[in-house]
């Protein structure tokens, strides 16, 4: 099961195109779309009516950094409801395909650039506590006039606890930069141009998510995730290496 | 018995008969491919006022500490002819490279490069690397849209040239379905741009329109009236990099 979300912040907002459809069959329109967000330690679930056609839902009005999307039957959400929403379950496996299932994820300006990704968060990383290892310079760009990073963390408890990103200098192994961050957040992270350089990468300590780099110059945007680390290597060794260099990392901060 | 049964799956002709059969198909195998650097099949575009920027990580320096590796990057041309072949030492953590019509001796076209990580001494270590990398597009000298790789495409031995690919596998008939999971609406002009993966010929339908792509080839296809986009092919992983434009803007990602 895979959810969606989206961003905002002062000067962009986003717009999310969910399919409908798994990407080599036709579309069900027994999946409804519904949205979640935390109120009071409980998942707060909403069936939305935002625009949509046979083949997709547009989600654009009811987007902000806290709520997540999914799609489900009603028999499916009436089941969890007996579990009084208390942490996120995976309700079916329609999105769960190969390749990915994915909604196009959008951000803009009004009146000028815009730029996508197909994007999803699947249900398995909601269950994962862990840390991000990202390279700056891989995305963010130093002639670009602001850059960003949204961290999007979704997890499984409906909790907005506070865990740290650090920027690092992995060959000095120095700590340039900390923010305290939230859980079931999109969080915004504004990355200073000293800070896009070879050897400087994002880490976060606790919680996993995805980092999506956003720069803007003259009006127009780039927007783009990078890979998890575990995806460079495809050897069997790859969970120990990964696992030394993040130990490594944490010593830094630790 | 579990243990048998699995290495017979994992066999290259029963795989290529399942996949035949449409039983359970497996779109990538990297089965067998020993100790190995794969990369993907990366769109460069030098037409229409294109600049490609790429940029890449010393996987075997960041995982492995390993400081004396070199990359090697081969440019094709659209017809699969090698335009350049470049090598990098003395790498950093995260590297760039710009193509442009400078490095490709005044081409404005597009096509697909490979990268490939080098060791210069034989290792004991039976590693398989994957640099999925970034590509930024920019029109006009302005602000570059990145992507992140889509397709693993060819594989290369670390320290010998033996060079391989199909790793994404391709069927006989041609009755794969891959539906965009986007809406084109509202862009004055949409392009798509595919490229083969493998050895061997890629015929593909978008709406009734036949192409066919032979091995290493790419193509870039005007979409622009069509509000969705659906690709029947003979290959099982076949998936377009996408091109929206609207005004002086432009949006780049994987489909």
């Amino acid at each position: 099961m895979n959810f969606f979300f989206g961003i905002k912040n002062k000067i962009l907002k986003s717009k999310l195109t969910i399919p409908r459809f798994q990407n080599k069959k036709k579309s069900q329109e027994k999946y409804l779309l519904y949205q979640a967000e935390v109120k009071n330690n409980f998942w707060n679930i909403r069936l939305l009516n935002d625009e949509n056609n046979k083949d997709f839902f547009f989600v654009k009005n009811d987007i902000d950094n806290n709520k997540i999307f999914f799609l489900a039957t009603k028999k499916e959400v009436d089941l969890w409801s007996n579990q009084k929403f208390q942490k996120l379950i995976n309700l079916n496996n329609y999105t769960d395909t190969s390749p990915a299932f994915r909604a196009n994820l959008q951000i803009y300006l009004t009146n000028a650039g815009f730029s996508s990704y197909q994007s999803e968060y699947p249900f398995s990383m909601t269950l994962k506590k862990g840390s991000i290892l990202s390279p700056i310079s891989s995305l963010a760009n130093e002639d670009a006039e602001k850059n960003y990073v949204f961290i999007k963390n979704i997890y499984q408890y409906p909790i907005q606890e506070k865990f740290n990103v650090f920027f690092i200098n992995i060959k000095t192994k120095e700590i340039l930069f900390k923010q305290s961050i939230l859980t079931n957040t999109t969080n915004e992270v504004e990355i200073k141009k000293e800070f896009i350089k070879p050897d400087i990468f994002l880490f976060t300590k606790n919680f996993i998510g995805i980092p999506i780099y956003t720069s803007i110059h003259k009006n127009h945007i780039s927007f783009e995730h990078t890979h998890p680390p575990h995806e460079y290597i495809l050897s069997g060794d790859k969970f120990k290496k990964i696992s030394e260099l993040k130990l490594e990392i944490n010593a830094i901060i630790n | 018995m579990q243990l048998l049964i699995k290495k017979i799956l994992r066999n290259n002709k029963i795989l290529k008969i399942k996949n035949f059969l449409g039983i359970n198909p497996i779109h990538m195998s990297l089965s067998g491919i020993g100790s190995a650097s794969v990369s993907d099949a990366f769109c460069w575009r030098t037409d229409c006022n294109f600049t490609t920027t790429f940029k890449y990580s010393d996987l075997l320096n960041l995982f492995y500490n390993i400081k004396d590796s070199y990359v090697e990057i081969f440019i094709y041309s659209k017809n699969n002819d090698l335009i350049k072949k470049i090598i990098f030492n003395n790498l950093n953590f995260s590297n760039k490279l710009n193509i442009n019509q400078e490095l490709l001796n005044g081409i404005q076209d597009y096509g697909v490069f490979y990268i490939f990580h080098r060791l210069n001494n034989k290792t004991e270590n039976n590693f398989i690397l994957s640099n999925r990398c970034y590509l930024g597009f920019s029109q006009n000298n302005n602000l570059s849209s990145f992507v992140h790789g889509n397709t693993l495409a060819k594989y290369k031995n670390l320290t010998n040239d033996n060079e391989n690919s199909d790793i994404v596998k391709t069927t006989l008939l041609i009755n794969n379905n891959y539906r965009v999971q986007n809406y084109f609406d509202k862009f004055d002009k949409s392009e798509i741009f595919l490229s083969n993966p493998t050895s061997k010929k890629i015929k593909f339908y978008i709406k009734e329109k036949k192409f066919i792509l032979e091995k290493g080839c790419s193509i870039i296809i005007d979409v622009t009236n069509e509000k969705e986009i659906n690709i029947k092919s003979n290959c099982l992983f076949f998936r377009p990099l996408i091109f929206n434009y609207k005004g002086q803007y432009i949006d780049v990602y994987h489909g």
